[in-house]
């Protein structure tokens, strides 16, 4: 399987960035493609190994070793088809996931580990650049309906899962858009909204019908749903914030994150935005909160053209590297 | 468990014969004086005065009977009118009686007239006390010949027919006690003499032989060291036609290819009536050699003569013998068609009481020596020298030859040579014109009817889901073996549940566990000995077994069983006039109902027996109908539910079976179905499969479909032949039906009644539940739910995958274990071993079904003996620095030295540096010094630096096979402490070449205690189905420790089908050793030792309550150091440093000895938490208590709620005196050997370095001398021994074996005399040198001088050899420099160093294996280069250098021994260089030119 010696041969690369000064300028993605050989390089390194730590660190158990090795023979259709068995969007994870798969890669304990989450990736673009992906419509129908409530991952998952299973499914989301947090919370420039419609639209011709601007106990009564439908799922996220009760909380341009980040990506949509514009724009941005939000508001803030970014984290300054106290391969807490 | 058919015996034979047919008293006295001189070569049980047995065999002597009877009133007849018979008769009077009465109403019926019955006379005084509480009453009957008989022959038989009718009606009758009734002989040419009497007692036991009166032309004898101590007294030998050496080890196949064409036979010497008497032939309960001398007795009565005989049953290596003449080859491949061999180690002599032979298998696995003597005797033994002779009278000294014989003609009064013995049989009947007229061979067959199209991608899929493939099984099984043509390897043992414990669906086989040969016969090597294996095979009708019919040959010849579809077409389409082929389904309905596998079963036989009947020829049962409501019947199930109801029929010898179906893609899948009776196999969806692989691109490899088709079938051909090989078995044909499994998980309803005498101790599983397993892949296949994206199952047997199979080591126990063990948290440490010991409702090992009951009161964790006490019972497993790197092998030997536990040396050797102590106190010295097949690194200073020497019989990663360090691993480091060249490859053979029986163990083990008295000796063994009858045959063999390995444990590289197939879980083995060891009362001597996946203290304590005392923890502890299973050993690529020598790679190893050190700790601390629990303050008091274990309650599992483990759980009851673990020491022996007196001479040179000189006579009984003296040498010298010529003595006589073993530098032995086998094993710089008597008449160069297996694992040192060597002269020699006159063959297999000079003719098979050093053969007839395995050899002319050494060689040759061939080469060497071949191992020959290379480049 793949090169034996490839680890030995190739260490890490990751694809080009944009140049950050360009960046500002759009909410594009930033992340840039492999050329042709560096993909096979990187999927060389995978060391097949006996026990794929990254296997098991997937919270979907993506079969890694054995997509690494596919793409490491160019065997695109092989490669997709191994993916799309444990992993309905690939498109998505291979774009935003915290990648848990790298900390337990079995490389990763003495060296950089294989860069999964980016071959990941590459094999569902070239996917679908080479048309393998279509909607593939289960043989039979079970005649049983499952209503779907929210389309966040979990909703699509699930509306994915039980439609090749044979079952009816209509999914409800109370935005004008499917996607969920992949929509309106996640920004542009780390997941670009056509990657949720190209694969809606793919769920749509495999049989799953969407309902937006259908929100469940409001604009759908519960008992139409239950009579309607042999089961229903419930994926609804939380769209709870976590407050900061402190003096001053309620002065005017103090906004939790995800208000400032779904007006952005309604903005970048060429969607109406509900309220008053939040914009960041030659201000003097604060950001309270070091995890990927607080880094998503930074992004939006620089792009906006804020005068100038302050971020705060409550922890102290994570570590650059592993620790005894973090081993491989639990998945380390250290400075991104 | 023990089962009396796991016994084994192998012995020491021989016979004294006067060639004139001259009968004298000095033949019977001088035929003990033998058997008393191989009394090494016996054993005897937990009393030394209790004898495995032994025997002696004459001719009938008329004259002392004759007075015998007339003190009894009786007139005996003239000699030829009587015949006399040897009965041991049950002692309980009443019993006798009964005995005695239906034998005279058989012989009365059969028309024969009881002369009278004389009790043999006998002396019990010195008999111990277990033979003589089983001691027969011997008596011997004489018989009148009836006067209508003219014709001896025709009384002889009538006698046989008596013998099996009065013997099956008595067994079938009388009550059976201990003793039971048994014929020893009943013949009028020759009486036998046994009992279970050690050599030394016969001549006094049976007065009869003191007797001068008894005279005899010849004495056959033998002497019986059995791995049983049950008394037995039929069980001595010889028996009525053999005395045997060795072991069958296809006797199960044999039987039942006997038993199944028995029916069918008819002779003009047998009327049909007395052929219903005398059969069975064969009848249960007894050795192994008694069912060969049944067979053979027969066959010779049937009108073939003896040597025709052994012809049939042992023949010759003739399949892809190109030297063999035409003539003899088409005897053989007649008679093949026929009957299969009886496979196994054999040395055999036999006689009719007219002639008198010997003949040995076709590799030469057991010695046999012969001298001629000028007053027309000849002495045959396993040994020379054990009857003292006159040297003047010696006209000839010789060894047999594999695959020859040896017949001395007595009413010619000559001794008739193989070649002309042969050459008469194989020329009584035109053989050759028989099998061109009738032989049908495939590739000569019409083209078929009808072909199959390809299988479409679709198809294909759908097929793979129904018959169970997984993406791994095309991935790592399939795909390798069609690119590579070899079968996958793998690393790391492995740790998933056994097969019936499983939750994935299972394939059939699974539940079939590999057997392999272990210390009782040795496993073949089947690359480097291909010459004698073979997969040839028939189909067809193998017709009556008695006469000689031409059609017998009528039948398709296969030249191996593997069938492309093309192939099973052209046989579907067979159609000769009188041979055709008939299909047949194998299917069952997938209604899921109860019974529905049983009733297609049940058609299938039907159809079947209806097809037999129909007079089809061919039976190819074909599972490619199935469809959605019909599952195909696992192949293995369906062939040998057929073959096993035709063989109850009658008619399985009328039929070939072929099997077509889609379950079969792994060597093992073929194995097994050949195992149950197929003939051959077309396996059409893994060869589809790999098409279709091709077709998508899956692989990566530029070969056709074709390529990869006959790469895949060579792949699947040479691993059938591994499998054989490693039960020791040559041919298909044996294997054949020869069912060597152990079935672990099928109930005992499916076994008797489809696997019928198939091993089987735990049952398991019904025929509906394989049903339910089938089903649910079938399931899989044709449900109507077909979700779109589809890929087959993920497997996750080789490979840990998430939806995949279980693992014991899996991401979570393994960061526990690192995690813990690293920060020192017991609590930590306890997740992991929950996680390990805690299956839940689940379950993994056999252990993990078990419960600690709770039968003593808990005590105080205080009470229980302190940590450091067990701490040194533990041992680290064997691995060998060269698998694994510097920085591992030397932490974990630290971690263990600090412990006071033992690490292993694995069968790497060790460097030196490790003797010295590190400045820090630390030691890098292993414990335990490993001495396996190779013998790396195994020199007088290696095993004097052991605490204990561990004897590798087997390894649990891969029994019974050999092992392979590839060029790029052995690095300048490596070579040195293996004693090899750098850059070269490294061949470990299967078998021990000095360890072919259990006498040789015992030998080896001899060679060890007297190489340091200090060690003790560990003989490292296999769980298999009869193991701890092997262990009780080790500790008679006087080992110290015995350990017991579990197959899953083993950390080193092997075939994945090995890893996974071969052998059995340790609980198994251990509780049967324990079992039988404490039966035997032989388990107080030693110490019982288990490993194999030990993990946790819970482990550790369930081991202890099945009888182990001591244990071994090899991959946790590997973990400990940072392994995480990347299972890839064998590419050298290991990222963690463990098990890799490329230097980047090894400084990436983290691991610590203080780690390792922890681990022991909390294992033992968990232990002993578990001591207190069960109220045990010690180890020894818990040791075997296996009442203190339970069954789970929670097992319901479907597939193993029905599984029996009460044989497990046995407690064999022990008297009080009874030990349960090691208590007493074995008394080795040494006290009186020869070598006490050499070293007393020595005393100046070992105290002063002054120089010695002495004269000794030595016998065959003086074994393994020097090695003490050697021993005492490197104690005070080192590795740098004496100076040269310290010590010099002189030896007349014959030398026993193992002469001169580990002898080290400064010692010169020379020897005037010959000697026996090992001769130089292990020479460690000594010199020896060896030429015949001065007095002796024979010409040196023509005579065999030393025995078999000289030189083996020398690592340096001299010898000079004035003579001819035995078989596998110098194998793995690595330093040695030793010139000999002639060897035999496979001379300087796997050698790696040193240099032999050959001044005479070799055997076949030379340089098979050889990777280093560099051999001069002296090839004067152009002979060499087809003797020559050209492998890895180059053949080149000598250049200067070679001259000049050979020139020095030839010297000291001259100037040691006063060779007269190394004079005439010396005198004339500018003509007789160019009659020298240099044999140069390509290998070597690259990485010398390279060496010379450097300091030119520099």
């Amino acid at each position: 399987m793949g090169k034996p010696t490839g680890f030995l041969e190739h260490t890490r690369e990751l694809p080009s960035k944009r140049p950050a000064r360009e960046r500002l300028n759009d909410f594009k993605e930033f992340v840039e493609k492999y050329p042709e050989p560096k993909l096979n390089q990187q999927s060389a390194r995978c060391m097949n190994c006996g026990i794929p730590f990254c296997h098991s660190g997937c919270p979907l158990g993506n079969v890694i070793p054995e997509f690494n090795d596919a793409v490491f023979r160019q065997s695109w259709q092989e490669a997709y088809d191994i993916l799309s068995s444990t992993n309905n969007f690939p498109e998505f994870t291979g774009r935003i996931c915290p990648a848990p798969c790298e900390s337990a890669c079995v490389l990763g304990i003495n060296q950089p580990p294989v860069a999964i989450e980016e071959i990941e990736k590459h094999i569902i673009e070239i996917a679908f650049d080479k048309g393998f992906v279509k909607a593939r419509e289960p043989k039979v129908r079970t005649g049983k309906k499952v209503a779907v409530i929210g389309s966040g991952p979990a909703g699509l998952a699930a509306a994915a899962q039980l439609n090749y299973a044979g079952h009816l499914v209509t999914v409800f989301e109370r935005d004008d858009a499917a996607g969920g947090l992949l929509r309106y919370g996640i920004p542009d420039f780390k997941l670009e909204k056509w990657v949720i419609d190209r694969r809606i639209k793919l769920m749509e011709e495999e049989g799953i019908v969407f309902k937006c601007n259908a929100n469940v106990g409001v604009d759908i009564r519960i008992n139409d749903l239950l009579r309607e439908y042999h089961s229903i799922v419930l994926a609804g996220g939380s769209t709870i914030p976590r407050n900061l009760d402190i003096p001053g909380r309620e002065l005017k341009g103090v906004h939790f994150a995800m208000e400032f980040l779904t007006q952005q990506n309604k903005r970048v949509s060429n969607k109406t935005v509900n309220g008053d514009d939040i914009l960041a724009t030659g201000k003097n941005v604060v950001v309270i909160g070091g995890g990927d939000t607080g880094s998503d508001c930074v992004g939006t803030s620089n792009r906006h053209g804020a005068a100038s970014v302050t971020q705060f984290e409550l922890l102290p300054k994570p570590p650059n590297e592993r620790t005894a106290i973090m081993p491989w391969p639990t998945y380390p807490m250290v400075l991104k | 468990m023990y089962s009396p058919e796991f016994e084994r015996d192998a012995c020491g034979i021989g016979f004294v014969a006067n060639i004139k047919g001259n009968k004298s008293h000095q033949n019977v006295s001088d035929a003990l004086t033998v058997l008393e001189n191989m009394a090494h070569r016996g054993a005897c049980g937990c009393e030394s005065n209790t004898g495995d047995g032994a025997g002696l065999m004459i001719q009938t002597p008329h004259e002392f009977f004759f007075d015998e009877c007339i003190k009894l009133g009786v007139h005996l007849p003239s000699f030829g009118k009587y015949g006399v018979g040897v009965i041991f008769f049950p002692r309980e009077i009443r019993l006798r009686e009964e005995c005695r009465d239906i034998f005279n109403r058989s012989a009365e019926k059969l028309g024969l007239e009881i002369l009278v019955y004389r009790k043999v006379p006998v002396n019990t005084e010195g008999i111990g006390f277990t033979a003589l509480s089983v001691e027969p009453e011997m008596e011997q009957v004489f018989i009148a010949c009836p006067d209508h008989i003219t014709n001896p022959d025709d009384f002889e038989r009538k006698l046989f027919i008596l013998r099996n009718y009065a013997s099956h009606t008595i067994n079938n009758t009388v009550r059976k006690d201990q003793i039971g009734f048994y014929v020893a002989s009943l013949s009028y040419k020759t009486v036998v003499y046994k009992g279970q009497l050690t050599s030394n007692q016969v001549r006094n036991y049976f007065p009869d032989l003191n007797n001068k009166r008894v005279v005899s032309a010849f004495g056959l004898v033998h002497s019986r060291f059995a791995t049983n101590t049950f008394p037995s007294w039929k069980l001595a030998q010889p028996f009525r036609f053999i005395a045997h050496n060795g072991e069958i080890n296809t006797l199960q196949g044999n039987i039942n290819w006997l038993k199944t064409s028995e029916k069918g036979f008819i002779s003009q010497f047998f009327s049909k009536e007395e052929m219903e008497l005398l059969l069975p032939i064969v009848t249960q309960g007894q050795s192994d050699s008694a069912c060969l001398d049944n067979i053979i007795e027969l066959l010779a009565l049937s009108g073939r003569s003896l040597p025709h005989v052994m012809m049939m049953l042992i023949p010759e290596a003739w399949d892809g013998n190109e030297q063999m003449p035409p003539l003899k080859k088409a005897f053989y491949e007649y008679h093949a068609c026929l009957m299969e061999p009886w496979d196994g180690p054999a040395s055999i002599s036999f006689t009719d009481g007219k002639i008198i032979g010997a003949t040995l298998d076709r590799n030469g696995l057991r010695p046999s020596r012969y001298c001629v003597t000028s007053d027309d005797r000849v002495i045959m033994a396993s040994e020379t020298g054990v009857l003292p002779v006159d040297p003047a009278m010696i006209i000839e000294k010789g060894r047999l030859q594999p695959g020859k014989m040896f017949v001395v003609d007595m009413e010619q009064g000559r001794i008739i040579s193989d070649d002309e013995i042969k050459q008469t049989i194989c020329s009584q009947k035109p053989y050759s014109e028989w099998l061109n007229k009738y032989k049908i061979r495939l590739e000569e067959l019409p083209e078929p009817r009808v072909l199959f199209t390809h299988l479409e991608h679709d198809q294909i899929f759908k097929y793979q889901k129904a018959f169970g493939y997984s993406t791994e099984d095309l991935d790592t099984i399939i795909a390798p073996m069609a690119i590579d043509g070899k079968e996958p390897i793998g690393s790391m043992g492995t740790d998933i549940p056994l097969a019936v414990l499983s939750d994935q669906p299972q394939h059939l086989t699974s539940y079939f566990k590999q057997l392999f040969a272990q210390v009782t016969n040795p496993p073949i090597d089947p690359i480097r000995e291909r010459l004698v294996m073979s997969l040839a095979t028939f189909a067809g009708n193998n017709g009556n077994l008695l006469e000689e019919d031409p059609l017998a040959s009528h039948c398709v010849a296969l030249q191996h069983p593997v069938l492309t579809n093309h192939e099973l077409e052209k046989i579907r389409s067979i159609d000769t006039g009188i041979f055709q082929a008939k299909t047949l389904q194998t299917y069952f309905r997938a209604d899921n109902k109860e019974g529905s596998l049983q009733k297609a079963l049940a058609r299938l036989c039907r159809y079947a027996v209806d097809a037999v009947e129909d007079g089809f020829e061919v039976l190819i049962l074909s599972d490619r109908a199935i469809d959605s409501d019909h599952a195909p019947i696992p192949s293995l199930l369906a062939v040998s539910a057929v073959h096993h109801h035709l063989i109850r029929k009658g008619l399985r010898g009328q039929v070939g079976l072929v099997v077509e179906a889609g379950d079969v893609w792994e060597v093992h899948h073929f194995a097994c179905l050949i195992a149950f009776g197929a003939t051959a196999i077309n396996p059409y969806l893994a060869i589809s499969s790999i098409r279709d692989m091709k077709l998508n691109g899956k692989m990566q490899t530029n070969q056709d479909t074709e390529e990869l088709k006959k790469n895949y079938i060579k792949a699947v051909c040479d691993g059938l032949l591994k499998v054989f090989s490693k039960m020791g078995i040559s041919t298909l044909q044996s294997y054949q039906g020869a069912q060597i499994f152990e079935i672990i998980g099928l109930h005992k309803d499916v076994v008797d009644r489809y696997f019928t005498g198939a091993i089987s101790r735990i049952e398991g599983m019904g025929l509906d539940e394989i049903a339910r397993e089938t089903l649910a892949k079938h399931y899989f296949a044709f449900s109507q739910k077909d979700v779109p994206s589809d890929r087959l199952t993920v497997g996750g047997i080789y490979q840990w995958k998430r939806k995949g199979e279980f693992h014991l080591f899996n991401p979570q126990t393994i960061h526990l274990l690192q995690y813990s063990t690293r920060t020192n948290d017991y609590n930590t440490f306890k997740k992991y071993s929950k996680l390990v010991n805690d299956q839940g409702e689940k379950a993994v090992t056999l252990r993990s079904l078990f419960s600690f009951k709770h039968n003593r009161p808990s005590i105080s964790i205080d009470e229980v003996e302190p940590a450091e006490n067990i701490y040194k019972r533990f041992a680290s497993g064997a691995m060998s620095f060269g698998s694994i790197s510097w920085e591992a092998h030397t932490t974990l030997a630290i971690a263990m030295n600090r412990l006071g536990g033992k690490s292993n040396t694995g069968e790497g050797g060790e460097d030196p540096v490790r003797y010295v102590r590190l400045e820090n106190g630390d030691y890098m010295r292993s414990a335990i010094k490993q001495v396996a097949s190779a013998r790396f690194g195994v020199t007088s200073q290696y095993l004097t630096e052991a605490d204990e020497l561990q004897i590798k019989m087997a390894q649990g990663a891969k029994p019974g096979e050999g092992g392979q360090l590839p060029g790029h691993k052995v690095d300048d480091w490596i070579g040195r402490t293996r004693h090899s060249t750098p850059g070269v490859g490294l061949i470990s053979p299967p078998p021990h070449h000095d360890i072919y029986s259990i006498e040789d163990l015992a030998q080896l083990i001899f060679d060890l205690k007297n190489a340091n008295r200090d060690a003790r000796i560990n003989v490292k063994l296999v769980s298999k189905a009869g193991v701890g009858t092997i262990a009780a045959g080790v500790a008679k063999a006087k080992a110290d420790v015995i350990l017991i390995s579990g197959f899953d444990g083993g950390t080193g590289a092997s075939p994945v089908s090995s890893i996974k197939h071969a052998g059995l879980p340790w609980e198994l083995g251990l509780a049967e050793s324990h079992q039988t060891l404490v039966k035997n009362k032989l388990r107080s001597r030693v110490v019982l030792q288990a490993d194999g996946q030990m993990k946790t203290g819970r482990d550790i304590a369930v081991a202890t309550l099945l009888g182990a005392e001591e244990w071994g923890v090899a991959t946790a502890a590997l973990v400990v150091e940072g392994c995480i299973m990347m299972r890839k050993c064998h590419l050298n690529t290991c990222p963690v440093g463990v098990a890799t020598q490329d230097t980047e790679l090894r400084k990436r190893f983290t691991g610590d000895a203080d780690h390792v050190v922890n681990f022991f700790k909390f294992i033992t601390q968990e232990f002993r938490e578990i001591m207190a629990e069960l109220g045990y303050r010690t180890v020894e008091e818990m040791v075997g208590q296996v009442d203190g274990l339970e069954l789970r309650e929670n097992i319901n599992h479907w597939k193993y709620k029905k599984l029996d483990l009460a044989p497990i759980l046995y407690k064999e009851p022990a008297a009080d005196s009874t030990g349960l673990y090691k208590m007493e020491e074995q008394d080795h022996g040494i006290e009186g050997v020869l070598d006490w007196k050499l070293l007393e001479a020595a005393q100046p040179a070992i105290l002063n370095k002054q120089k010695v000189k002495a004269a000794f006579p030595i016998k065959n009984t003086d074994r393994t001398t020097g090695t003490i003296l050697s021993n005492e040498i490197t104690k005070k010298y080192k590795g740098e021994g004496l100076p040269d010529g310290t010590i010099n003595y002189k030896l007349t006589g014959t030398a026993g074996q193992s002469f001169g073993a580990f002898n080290t530098k400064g010692v010169t032995l020379e020897l005037e005399g010959d000697a026996n086998d090992y001769f130089g094993k292990g020479l460690s710089g000594a010199r020896l040198i060896v030429y015949p008597p001065k007095q002796a008449s024979y010409v040196p160069e023509e005579n065999i001088l030393i025995g078999n297996t000289a030189f083996y694992g020398a690592t340096a040192g001299e010898s000079f050899i004035r003579g001819k060597a035995g078989e596998r002269f110098g194998v793995r020699n690595s330093g040695a420099r030793v010139v000999v006159e002639g060897v035999g063959d496979h001379g300087c297999e796997y050698m790696t160093g040193g240099l032999v000079v050959i001044l005479g003719e070799t055997g076949r098979n030379f340089a098979a294996g050889m990777s280093g050093g560099i051999a001069y053969v002296y090839d004067v007839r152009g002979r060499f280069s087809s003797m020559c395995n050209t492998e890895m050899v180059d053949l080149d002319p000598l250049d200067e250098e070679d001259v000049m050494e050979l020139k020095q060689m030839l010297r000291k040759h001259f100037d040691y021994t006063g060779s007269t061939v190394a004079k005439f080469v010396l005198d004339d060497i500018e003509n007789q260089t160019r009659n020298f071949i240099k044999v140069f191992p390509k290998d070597y020959k690259k990485v010398m030119a390279a060496t010379r290379m450097a300091p030119l480049l520099k």
